[in-house]
């Protein structure tokens, strides 16, 4: 009996060797899958140099040439959903997918995929999707946007990317990347299927379709029983998946390839024609373990492992080829030598290729590449309500916020606002008030409550190219669906040398001292989660003036630098009108005169003092410059610097705005722990500031109810006191 | 053990004066090769391909007609694939320039040896009777093989010129050659639109017609009239063809070979470079191997592989030193390295 499939031994050949093909799975011929016999030899041999691929990798792997060893070993019966789908429909694979991508490949002329994947287990950076930087399945020409192993991170987008073909027909936005009637395809594991992050896209996408919203979407699961170590309860995934509302379940066995084609077809034919999500069920085998560096035998029984190994699909396949194309298993042998003798060359030639070795070569694509986007102007829903009144008179924070989303929506026709409650009531807060009324519920439209498929709705829409607001009502939301802008919309750029970009504007209410609207997650401040994610921008106004500025920026930023960036929206300062006295106004303004933009990097420099020097933020400057006014009849001259962008910090402009300054106060509304002071002191102490430095900031704590919240937020008097005892005048309000 | 290789067949234009008695000199041990030639061509009243070879003197007017040259190649490039130590190549894919892929399907086994005949011949006869239009040739790379932004861009500029006065179109991609075509409007405006460079380019090939252009759909529609589909089969060995697809044995429909080899074949870009990028790529060959007659197409695969940088290869000189020293390109048509080959 032949042992289980490793690079030493060839499970596969050597069963193949005693004829020991396994009995059929399914009665179908390949006419009733509508396959002819070069298709099935084709897709044969995609999936023997699938394999191929495999075996060599895990030979580089021991051999220390190679650095990846998670394989398709057992999963190459999705080649037949390469074959099913259309080269243009958008695939987001998962990492057991080497398969799918090289029957995708052989359907287009010119496309080397062997070379490619070749160059990717050895992290070469020629590898034309990462350039080296991580063993990923993509392709730009391949329409297969990378992915890495991260669970299920890759659903949320793919619904988001279906969701968006319908509405890019509807807007008939004839340069939209997606065909009108593409599918989009992704493809996940059993484990993962039981991730919040699947279940959360896999609803969402049920829930378009129950209301009727066209959704063509292929969610492959694809079931090979056993997640690492720990097995899915037998019948799992069908009796969790084939009967939700809203989306159709088909099943086929992955290990026969002619099953698999025809569940493919149907799969397609329901999405592309019915634009209904489908979840597919493809049974799997896991062969040669989790990975290169899985004992397998740890965990399961030798009798087991041997099972599986009988039904491998290129067993299967290879019975096919045999039975229906009268092909011998010498000739079957012969065919796999070849390809592997190619493979082996290929990996051999590509250990040769260069590799990145600076930091600077790695880094490059974070920040994804300039582009000149066309903008057409977006139309106005007939009647809609003329906004020229509230443009011409003095509006707050909130109310700017959305004249000015109003003005890029009518720019820009690719401008998409959406999230809870943004919709018909105008956003909790107002910042997208009358938006629906005047671009109608195409662009601008309310979701579910969860943020990862809001964000995920982002990501996707972004593929097709649309530009996306999407909202996070309150930043403590943001919480739990962070990953989406960590591991997947802020890494798209770097995983894919710059080729894909999923630019947006997440806009995201947040920080604290809101009056009469208390408790941790109304208020939360905590914004350490938003500033180390490389490539991702920070911004944060302080005044409704402001506002404006900067979020056009922001719009600038996503649209020709192809950025992510959220902006951070101060609930507290939303409404406030008054800056030091009732009526005075300061904090409001009048759209019409707010021409520009706020430029990326440079600060808002408030007052020319040389006394002290304040760097702060959004409430934190509202807070200081009413400090500072306090402090006026005590003689003090002080200058404030705030922000602006609170990722990257915009160091150069600080120390720029500093000059003539020898004592720097930093005034940080957020907590002391991952708070941006902390980066602030840290860059000015590098760059040798010959200045007295100190901080103030919030408590390290949750954000309490009522009035106990003061206890715990930077105060005025806490801002006023400090300056004070910077500048060796007595502490005033403390002695009284 | 033996030594994995692609075989590049080439194209018209490379019998020339140094080719004369090819085949007496290299292929007196496949006579009955040379007579099926032969004889299928006194049947059809063509000059036999012996006697064309073995002329006393070349001459142009003879030896290069496209009806003459294209058998004369057909026959000295598949003498020369024959002559191919079995014992110590093994060949992983063949591949070739324009003529060329009849060439491969040829040597593939995708044309039985009387069907190559017949197409080489058809496909020949027809250029004769209803081509159109002319070549020029121009290089994207400089003299040391390296790509020029400056050479790229005047010929951007030359398509431009081209189809603003005429028909102008990018006829095949040839390694750091560009191969232009047109009719004669679009011709001329590319002639005077190309700056002189290398004291020869742009160069007009003589008794070439637009191939791979619109400008031959007519010939296209002609061919498929001519020529039925059940002369095709499946190849034997993998084929490269003119977009870099690969057809291998079993996974070849036979109807799309057919199509493409009498449509976009002859109708689109021939994309040579593309081929030996997939040659290179996907098979890794120990070496490549250039069937004669002429290794003319030599310089125009160097250039390929100096453009992937394959073997570390940046330019024409670590090239030449490359093929001194441990050569991967095995030209047939160069005696010191077909003694390498056969």
């Amino acid at each position: 009996m032949a042992g289980a499939i490793g690079a030493a031994s060839d499970g596969f050949l050597a069963r193949l060797k005693k004829g020991q093909l396994p009995a059929p799975l399914s009665a179908a011929t390949i006419n009733d899958a509508g396959l002819s016999p070069s298709a099935l030899s084709g897709l044969f041999e995609s999936q023997l140099t699938c394999r191929a691929l495999d075996l060599e990798a895990r030979r580089l792997g021991a051999e220390k040439r190679g650095f990846y060893s998670i394989g398709s070993a057992g999963h190459e019966g999705n080649a037949a959903l390469a074959h099913a789908l259309r080269v243009n429909d958008m695939a987001f694979l998962h990492y057991r997918s080497g398969a799918f991508l090289i029957e995708r490949a052989r359907a287009v002329p010119g496309e080397t995929p062997i070379w490619n994947m070749a160059l990717s287990f050895v992290a070469s950076s020629e590898d034309p999707i990462s350039g080296g930087r991580h063993k990923v399945l993509g392709s730009k020409s391949l329409f297969i946007p990378p992915q890495t192993s991260t669970i299920a991170s890759h659903l949320p987008k793919a619904m988001g990317a279906a969701f968006s073909i319908s509405l890019a027909k509807s807007q008939r936005r004839d340069d939209a990347p997606l065909a009108h009637d593409g599918v989009v395809y992704c493809s996940f594991g059993d484990a993962s299927a039981n991730h919040s992050t699947a279940q959360g896209a896999i609803n969402a996408a049920a829930l378009a379709a129950y209301r009727g919203l066209p959704l063509p979407l292929i969610f492959a699961c694809e079931d090979n029983g056993i997640g690492i170590s720990v097995k899915t309860p037998e019948g799992w995934i069908a009796a969790n998946f084939s009967a939700r509302p809203g989306l159709a379940y088909v099943y086929g066995d992955g290990r026969d390839i002619v099953d698999a084609v025809r569940a493919g077809k149907e799969a397609a034919r329901i999405a592309r024609h019915r634009r209904r999500p489908v979840f597919l069920h493809l049974c799997a085998v896991r062969l040669m373990g989790h990975a290169g560096s899985d004992i397998e035998s740890g965990y399961r029984e030798r009798a087991e492992i041997d099972r599986e190994a009988d039904e491998d699909p290129l067993l299967h396949t290879a019975r096919r080829v045999s039975e229906t194309l009268g092909v011998s298993a010498g000739d079957i042998e012969t065919l796999y030598a070849g390809i592997g003798a190619r493979v082996r060359r290929a990996m051999e030639a590509a250990c040769d290729r260069p590799k990145l070795t600076t930091s600077s070569q790695v880094v490059a694509p974070v920040t994804p590449a300039r582009t000149l986007r066309a903008t057409r102007p977006g139309r106005l829903v007939e009647g809609a309500p003329d906004d020229a009144r509230a443009r011409a008179e003095t509006q707050h924070m909130s109310r700017l916020i959305s004249l000015t989303l109003a003005e890029e929506m009518a720019n820009d026709r690719a401008v998409a606002v959406f999230g809870e409650d943004v919709g018909r009531k105008g956003g909790v807060y107002g910042a997208t008030t009358r938006l629906q009324q005047k671009f109608g519920p195409g662009r601008v439209f309310d979701t579910l409550l969860d943020e990862q498929s809001i964000l995920g709705l982002a990501l996707g829409m972004a593929h097709n190219g649309f530009l996306p607001v999407p909202e996070i009502q309150f930043l403590a939301y943001l919480h739990n669906a962070e990953d989406q802008l960590r591991g997947e919309a802020a890494t798209l750029s770097f995983f894919s040398k710059g080729q894909y970009a999923n630019p947006m504007v997440v806009r995201i209410a947040g920080l604290a001292y809101q009056k009469g609207f208390g408790g941790h997650f109304h208020n939360d401040n905590s914004l350490a989660v938003l500033r180390d994610i490389p490539g991702l921008v920070l911004a944060a106004p302080s005044s409704g003036s402001e506002a404006v500025r900067i979020l056009r920026e922001c719009f600038r930023l996503a649209r020709s630098e192809q950025r992510v960036v959220v902006f951070l929206e101060p609930i507290a300062l939303y409404g406030t009108k008054d800056l030091i006295v009732e009526g005075d106004g300061a904090m409001t303004a009048v759209f019409d005169d707010l021409s520009g933009r706020a430029p990326f990097g440079a600060v808002n420099l408030i007052g020319d003092g040389d006394d002290l020097a304040i760097i702060t933020y959004a409430n934190g400057t509202f807070l200081s410059q009413r400090a500072l006014n306090w402090l006026k009849p005590e003689g003090v001259n002080a200058r404030i610097i705030d922000l602006r962008w609170l990722a990257p910090l915009p160091m150069d402009s600080i120390v720029t705005a500093l000059e003539g300054c020898k004592k720097i106060l930093i005034v940080d509304e957020c907590r002391k722990t991952g708070s941006p002071s902390e980066e602030i002191i840290a860059c000015l102490n590098e760059r040798g500031l010959d200045a007295e430095i100190k901080r103030i900031a919030s408590d390290d704590c949750f954000i309490p109810l009522g009035p106990a919240a003061n206890a715990v937020l930077v105060s005025e008097d806490d801002i006023a006191n400090a300056v004070r005892a910077m500048l060796g005048l007595s502490n005033k309000r403390a002695a009284e | 053990m033996k030594r994995s290789a692609v075989v590049i067949f080439p194209g018209r234009g490379t019998y020339a004066k140094d080719e004369l008695g090819y085949l007496s000199r290299f292929h007196a041990d496949k006579a009955d090769f040379i007579a099926g030639v032969d004889q299928w061509r006194q049947d059809n009243g063509r000059v036999r391909v012996s006697e064309l070879d073995a002329a006393e003197t070349y001459a142009a007017s003879r030896h290069a007609t496209s009806l003459n040259a294209s058998a004369l190649i057909y026959t000295c490039a598949l003498a020369d694939y024959a002559s191919i130590n079995a014992n110590a190549f093994e060949i992983a894919a063949v591949c070739g320039n324009s003529l060329g892929w009849y060439l491969t399907l040829a040597a593939a086994g995708a044309l039985d040896p009387a069907g190559a005949v017949r197409l080489v011949d058809t496909m020949g006869a027809l250029m004769e009777e209803k081509g159109v239009g002319g070549q020029l040739i121009y290089p994207f790379v400089a003299e040391n093989w390296r790509a020029s932004a400056a050479n790229t861009k005047a010929i951007s500029n030359a398509l431009h010129d081209g189809k603003t006065a005429g028909e102008a179109y990018l006829s095949i991609r040839l390694g750091g050659m560009a191969v232009l075509a047109g009719d004669e409007a679009g011709m001329a405006a590319m002639e005077k639109a190309l700056p002189q460079a290398e004291g020869r380019y742009p160069f007009r090939l003589a008794r070439h017609a637009a191939f791979h252009t619109p400008l031959l759909s007519h010939v296209s529609d002609a061919a498929f009239g001519a020529l039925p589909q059940d002369l095709f089969s499946a190849p034997k060995v993998p084929m490269i063809d003119g977009r870099g697809a690969i057809w291998t044995p079993r996974a070849s429909d036979v109807a799309k070979l057919y199509q493409y080899t009498l449509g976009s074949q002859i109708t689109e870009t021939y994309d040579f470079s593309k081929s030996v990028e997939v040659a290179i790529k996907e098979f890794a060959p120990d070496v490549l191997i250039l069937a004669g007659p002429g290794s003319t197409l030599g310089a125009p695969i160097a250039q390929e592989l100096i453009r992937h940088r394959w073997l570390g290869l940046e330019d024409k000189a670590q090239f030449s030193a490359r093929q001194k020293a441990n050569p991967f390109l095995l030209a047939m048509g160069r005696e010191d390295q077909r003694a390498l080959v056969v």
